[in-house]
């Protein structure tokens, strides 16, 4: 099928694969190779294309660098999937990179880059964090139910070695749909570019890129330890949320107040008019805001 | 045998055939079914050694994640083979039988948690003052073995809450702990259960009746 546009995404000037280990982590470019560098990590689920449209308006003055966390997009798949590893994966990119950077994240990859940059304090000089705070506190029951949720954790990995793939779907607009489904915010043409490049076309039909086995994960970690990350950081950190309520934030902030609040350098925005998705819904505005906070640096 | 725990072919070793009760063993960081040496003897039953992934004749994983909740998925790959049984576990391998002790007690009735390598992981909580990639990226504490993935000295660094492992204490059906008045870390309080002494065997011998 021809290949999707969307007004304002733009495609990549560059792509490469770096190693990171076993794994190799796919990266796409916007912007002169010898400009001072952005990498952008992406939230669960989604891949590098989700700042096809912020990241050309930041090129005008950066090399963008978006990578595709391991797992997604057409980054390699792993045996199995942990937080730090997706660090490894920023610092092995960065290193890379290999000049000074600022590291810019997005839900998942805003909580990663503040550990990317916490790892490279000699290259990393700050990060964006959009809407990447963490979920919300662990109640008393979430708590009375870790070995619940541990079985079933060993029920999934029984499952994968009876079913390693996905089904397919026969579609890319039924893809477009489940996706639609979760995020109502996101317009159908923003996600009708997204998902494509989300996805691969065998004979048998369309299937998501991003692992199956993403989703499952077990251990001790608690949310209430993100702030000991944060109180950590030592470069400047830019954090954004939306205005609006959207399925997956923002949390409120009796929640991320004070986990942000140990933070030594920190300046908060809001984008009006953006759910959780702020650098989709609000490509211009969030690149404005970007833009103003290194100037001002 | 070779089983499929998800994308890694682990190798489980049947280490006697006695008709009987099925145990497990695991073994600690770095090591092997083969450190188990002439113990399955003292068994009453079946006896079976797994080699967690990244060790022994296991394959490593790709990406090299290696925690103790993956590796009682390991575990729980080898129970899905040979039904219930009972487990030992040395080091690591003693915590990740806590854990399966706890979260497949219908399959497990009792666990041994033996000292080893890896015992102690991290300690109670992460060390705030890293960034979690460098508990992954530090040297063990020891070099490893040949064979076994580098990666694993992670194992060493994870973080063991004891409020953690007492859930699964909770969810087991019996827990023995093997003493000998040298350090525990603190998961291992928490494990609660039984205190047994005296030789392995000795322990062992305990472990057959507490699984009865």
């Amino acid at each position: 099928m021809a290949v999707p546009s969307y007004p304002g995404a733009v495609e990549p000037a560059r792509q490469a694969f770096v190693a990171s280990g076993d794994v190799r982590i796919h990266v796409v470019e916007w912007g002169d190779a010898a400009a001072p560098a952005l990498l952008c990590c992406h939230g669960f689920w989604d891949h590098a294309r989700s700042f096809a449209v912020l990241g050309p308006q930041l090129a005008a003055r950066y090399r963008v660098v978006a990578l595709d966390a391991r797992g997604h997009g057409d980054s390699d798949w792993a045996a199995a999937y942990s937080w730090a590893t997706h660090i490894a994966d920023i610092v092995a990119v960065a290193r890379w990179i290999g000049a000074p950077l600022h590291l810019i994240g997005h839900s998942m990859g805003g909580g990663q880059v503040v550990d990317g940059a916490r790892a490279l304090p000699d290259l990393v000089r700050g990060v964006v964090n959009i809407d990447g705070f963490g979920p919300p506190p662990m109640s008393a029951q979430d708590e009375a139910r870790t070995v619940e949720r541990f079985s079933g954790f060993l029920e999934q990995r029984r499952a994968v070695a009876a079913r390693p793939d996905w089904r397919p779907y026969g579609t890319l607009e039924q893809l477009v749909e489940r996706r639609r489904a979760q995020n109502p915010r996101l317009s159908r043409e923003w996600l009708q570019y997204f998902v494509f490049h989300g996805a691969r076309q065998a004979e048998d039909g369309w299937r998501w890129k991003a692992d199956p086995l993403l989703g499952q994960g077990a251990g001790p970690w608690r949310p209430d330890w993100i702030a000991h990350g944060y109180a950590r950081l030592q470069q400047p950190m830019l954090a954004v949320v939306g205005s609006e309520d959207d399925t997956w934030g923002p949390l409120p902030d009796a929640i991320v107040g004070p986990r942000l609040a140990g933070v030594p350098k920190l300046t908060r925005a809001t984008l009006a008019g953006a759910g959780h998705f702020v650098h989709m819904e609000r490509p211009r505005e969030t690149a404005q805001l970007i833009l103003d906070w290194l100037e001002a640096a | 045998m070779r089983l499929q725990h998800a994308r890694v072919e682990l190798e489980l070793g049947v280490l006697s055939d006695r008709d009987g009760p099925a145990l497990l063993l695991l073994h600690g960081l770095g090591g092997s079914s083969a450190d188990w040496g002439e113990l399955p003897a003292a068994w009453p039953g079946r006896v079976f050694g797994l080699d967690f992934s990244g060790h022994g004749g296991s394959q490593p994983m790709r990406g090299g994640v290696y925690q103790p909740e993956l590796l009682a998925g390991d575990a729980d790959t080898a129970l899905a083979e040979i039904g219930p049984a009972a487990l030992a576990g040395a080091g690591v391998g003693a915590y990740v039988a806590l854990l399966l002790a706890g979260g497949r007690a219908e399959l497990v009735p009792a666990a041994l948690l033996l000292p080893g390598r890896g015992l102690a992981g991290g300690g109670p909580q992460p060390n705030w003052d890293r960034s979690p990639v460098e508990a992954i990226e530090q040297a063990p504490s020891t070099p490893l073995p040949p064979g076994c993935d580098a990666r694993c000295s992670a194992l060493e660094n994870d973080p063991r809450p004891p409020a953690y492992a007492a859930h699964f204490a909770r969810a087991a059906r019996r827990v023995l702990r093997f003493e000998d008045g040298t350090p525990r870390p603190p998961w291992w309080a928490a494990a609660g259960g039984d205190a047994v002494g005296g030789t392995i065997g000795d322990a062992l011998h305990a472990l057959a009746i507490a699984a009865r």
